[in-house]
């Protein structure tokens, strides 16, 4: 079938003045031409149809768009205020992937309206900029699907126990930037351990099992563990110091905070990447549709 | 007759020193509690009602604290004046802390039922000092009850108190254990649906482009509608006029 834009050769040897010359001798040429028109109203049919799935598959993407916006928007907001942690591990790459993915979903939404657009109006232009900028896009958000993917293996529970044993209250810092990061690893888990009432990486143990920068400048006897792993009565004070120290239950946060930290960055990196990977895949399939549609328009 | 001698002889000089043995062997306190043994401190089951039959309202109760090999070695302070202290740990290898009064340690004395040693950092030569211990042992501990005259009771030597070690941080390796299969099957799935869509677009693209050359080039058929007309019929038409003559009417034909 070719699309036409005007439906203007529906006879059957050619214009229709020729046909009206014919006069009777055309009765074979009548027939024929209503076959035509038949075949056109099929493809007529046809083409509506493909229209109509394409600007549906459009406005699919368009909405998912948003939704992949509003989704990175806010895991960039950073609600569990965990950024710091992963910016001393120089791990940050989920993050990146939220930030393309904001960016990736604003391209969706305009680049589907343009694909309504084209397709409509059959303008085989239009769909050739809609095809290739819908190609640059679908690359980069392969990219952040990737990343977001391949990195969230990296979060492991020694990954921050070593961060937490190296930088919580480090003392001698090397530089500015060693400094920054240090105050945001302590300020993180001093609110990760008060509010998720949460205590070390798997346990209060950890401070004694390994040596850390937080022994070198609170001794033994006195911190077995950070204060904050205590229980805190309503003017953050312990409730009763002595127990702490020694770990009697009902003094002390005997959980780890792996669980408070782990949930967010899987929820997020999951997110990005899952709800990308069904972006993609729908957005191949009207990719297709686009091309063969494309394929199909007459200058 | 000499067995009793020995006996009696024996006796004399428990009887000469006034130190009564208890059968109570300290130990770490039983409870579960994480923080009961750290790198410097741990901490011990209060003995109650063992000092009883003994004690006065005025002795004290001393614990000797001594490395586990120098336990045997250790001899009891005559006095209060001459109890080992606590800096003195390194050289004496034992020294003797948390001095309390013996009605602590009564069957209904109230406190904790837990003692901390080594859990004052701001004893600084002050005697008794119940210091932080330096090294982690292993350590082992009695009780003494002192009187005014010496040593009235003592309890068994512990078994060695160890204490925590800590394993250095750079014994943590955070390197995954291996790559999870989910990102395996994400990047492959993407990168087969990216490299099949970079495909088809060449493909068009090129079909596209390649038609009207393609055609030149090779003369290919291909069907396009052809506007085809047909011959006129014969109707009447004027005959052909050549050469600009003009036509003769019809006239007779001329006889012969």
């Amino acid at each position: 079938m070719k699309i036409g834009k005007a439906r203007k050769n529906i006879s059957c040897f050619g214009s229709a003045e020729l046909m009206r010359e014919r006069g009777k001798n055309c009765l074979p040429a009548l027939y024929l031409s209503l076959h035509e028109g038949l075949k056109m109203a099929k493809t007529d049919n046809g083409i509506r149809i493909c229209q109509g799935l394409l600007i549906l598959g459009n406005v699919v993407i368009g909405m998912c768009g948003i939704a992949l916006t509003a989704e990175c928007i806010f895991f960039v907001s950073d609600p569990h205020g965990l950024y710091p942690l992963l910016e001393a591990t120089e791990n940050n790459d989920i993050y990146a992937a939220a930030w393309i993915g904001i960016f990736v979903g604003f391209a969706l939404l305009a680049l589907s309206i343009l694909g309504i657009v084209g397709v409509m109006k059959s303008s085989k232009t239009l769909l050739l900029v809609y095809i290739i900028l819908m190609l640059i896009t679908y690359a980069f958000e392969m990219a952040s699907c990737i990343t977001a993917a391949t990195h969230r293996d990296f979060l492991t529970p020694n990954l921050f126990l070593k961060q937490m044993l190296e930088r919580y209250m480090k003392s001698d810092t090397d530089n500015n930037n060693d400094k920054q990061m240090t105050e945001g690893v302590t300020k993180t888990w001093d609110n990760l351990m008060l509010q998720n009432q949460c205590c070390g990486v798997h346990g209060p143990l950890d401070w004694q099992e390994y040596t850390s920068a937080f022994r070198m400048t609170h001794n033994d006897a006195d911190y077995p563990w950070p204060h904050n792993c205590c229980v805190m009565n309503t003017r953050s004070e312990p409730i009763n110091l002595d127990g702490c120290k020694l770990g009697v239950p009902g003094f002390y946060n005997s959980n780890g905070c792996y669980d408070a930290i782990s949930g967010p960055l899987n929820r997020q990196a999951w997110g990005v990447a899952w709800f990308g990977f069904a972006i993609l895949c729908w957005t191949f399939c009207v990719l297709l549709g686009t091309m063969f549609y494309w394929s199909r328009i007459a200058y | 007759m000499e067995l009793l001698g020995v006996l009696l002889a024996l006796a004399g000089m428990d009887a000469a020193a006034g130190l009564a043995l208890l059968p109570y062997v300290p130990r770490v306190a039983p409870g579960a509690m994480p923080g009961k043994v750290t790198a410097t401190t741990f901490v011990l089951e209060r003995p109650r009602c063992i000092f009883d039959p003994f004690a006065n309202a005025s002795d004290a109760v001393w614990l000797a604290v001594a490395f586990a090999d120098a336990s045997a070695a250790f001899k009891n302070p005559t006095s209060s004046a001459e109890v080992p202290p606590y800096e003195g740990l390194p050289t004496a290898r034992a020294y003797m802390t948390l001095q309390m009064a013996a009605a602590a340690y009564g069957c209904s004395a109230p406190g904790a039922a837990v003692l901390r040693v080594g859990g004052d950092t701001a004893c600084h030569g002050r005697a008794p000092c119940n210091g932080p211990l330096p090294s982690p042992g292993p350590y082992r501990v009695k009780f003494l009850l002192m009187g005014c005259g010496g040593p009235k009771a003592e309890t068994k030597w512990s078994d060695p108190i160890l204490l925590r070690r800590a394993r250095s941080l750079s014994t943590i390796d955070p390197t995954p254990a291996r790559r999870s299969s989910t990102a395996v099957v994400i990047a492959a799935i993407l990168a087969s649906l990216g490299a099949a869509l970079a495909m088809a677009v060449l493909g068009a693209v090129g079909t596209q482009l390649c038609v009207p050359l393609c055609r030149r080039g090779l003369g290919a058929h291909l069907p396009y509608r052809t506007h085809h007309v047909p011959p006129a019929l014969p109707h009447t038409l004027p005959p052909a006029c050549v050469c600009g003559c003009t036509p003769r009417p019809p006239g007779p034909c001329p006889t012969k």
